[in-house]
């Protein structure tokens, strides 16, 4: 029976994680000391993640640059049926030699976000290539527009989950390709 | 260099040098120069070509830097219609007789890319292949085995792609149209080649 209680309580423990006493958990403690709004984990090691409101996004990673000083991407992923869009602010440290993810969500519909060009200039182009395909718009970014697409595909964002891949496909390159029904389901090669 | 006969058939050779035309294709066909255009992933299948293994220059096939002394245009993969625009210049550039070898089975057919809103499906709309090879990607032997079919039909003048491109031109050039809008060639070509 004692072990069987140890058990328990070993297991309920691990449910909850606390940050570890490594290098990561302490870099998330002082950084969510800073900033409590935010939700700090640690995945592995050398990996660290938090999640942030989009409102304070701008803020947290102003802070957040002080440990972690360069940018290394900006990748957006398309919840549709949530009806939102997931950006990851991807970090690395230098000094640490820790990569951070930092996630928040926006709205699908007319998704706006602060720029952040003034904390690290890079950016922009990280900024240019999420607007191109998602068509998020950043505030304070002056170079909005199209970039590697071209006018035609710009327009529809293709990298959004409801944009009609087939159909467009069909439309710009003609149907005498056509081995696959509308539905992708029956292939008719 | 062509002109229209009584029978109405374009003829391509010079009529001095009818003689000579089997010691022409001989020509052609054991000097191959390359524009080494590497669109997508087939470029890394070049290096084993022409390093000791497969060694394609001793079938006198050669890197060449540039489209006007090219014969041989090799697409290496997929093509995106940006990527197109600049393999229509380059081939217009280049000097006839010029042949088109175009691997794996991406500008066949769109290979694995065939719902991709960015790669061309069927590139022989668009310029026209001489011979395709097929695979994803093919193996330097497949490679090879193509360039040798593409020598053969050199040699019994079936690799008339150059001369297709010529007769059907309208044709291609509405398939092209199509695809980019009109006038693309005023509005982006010159962008990177000022004289056109």
């Amino acid at each position: 029976m004692d072990m069987n209680e140890k058990n328990v309580e070993e297991k309920v423990e691990e449910s909850r994680p606390e940050l570890p006493d490594t290098r990561e958990g302490r870099l998330v403690k002082a950084l969510i000391e800073k900033a409590p709004y935010a939700e700090g984990s640690v995945r592995r090691e050398r990996r660290v993640e938090f999640r942030v409101s989009v409102e304070r996004i701008h803020e947290f990673l102003e802070l957040a640059s002080e440990t972690f000083e360069m940018l290394m991407q900006i990748s957006v992923v398309d919840w549709i049926k949530e009806g939102e869009f997931e950006l990851v602010y991807q970090l690395w440290s230098v000094s640490e030699s820790v990569h951070a993810f930092v996630r928040t969500r926006i709205p699908r519909e007319n998704a706006k976000l602060p720029t952040v060009m003034d904390v690290w200039p890079v950016a922009e182009t990280y900024e240019r290539e999420a607007h191109e395909f998602f068509g998020i718009i950043f505030e304070g970014n002056p170079r909005l527009g199209p970039f590697i697409l071209e006018e035609r595909e710009y327009k529809k964002h293709p990298l959004r989950k409801d944009f009609n891949m087939l159909g467009h496909v069909k439309a710009i390159y003609g149907e005498d390709f056509d081995r696959y029904d509308e539905s992708k389901t029956n292939y008719v090669i | 260099m062509s002109e229209i006969g009584n029978d109405g058939v374009i003829s391509y050779e010079l009529k001095e040098f009818k003689l000579f035309e089997p010691l022409f294709k001989w020509a052609r066909k054991k000097s191959l120069w390359i524009v080494a255009f590497c669109t997508g992933c087939g470029g890394i299948e070049i290096p084993p070509l022409a390093t000791a293994r497969y060694d394609f220059e001793r079938f006198g096939i050669m890197p060449n830097p540039s489209p006007r002394m090219g014969d041989l245009f090799l697409i290496t993969g997929y093509v995106t219609p940006k990527t197109l625009k600049r393999i229509i210049i380059t081939y217009e550039m280049m000097q006839d007789p010029k042949y088109i070898l175009a691997h794996g089975s991406c500008p066949i057919n769109g290979g694995v890319y065939w719902d991709s809103y960015n790669v061309v499906k069927q590139l022989d709309r668009y310029i026209p292949v001489d011979v395709a090879i097929a695979g994803c990607m093919p193996r330097p032997e497949a490679v090879m085995d193509g360039i040798m079919e593409m020598m053969r039909r050199i040699e019994d003048g079936t690799a008339d792609g150059w001369k297709r491109y010529r007769e059907n031109y309208e044709y291609y050039r509405r398939n092209q149209d199509e695809l980019f809008g009109e006038g693309w060639r005023e509005k982006e070509a010159r962008r990177w080649l000022a004289w056109i």
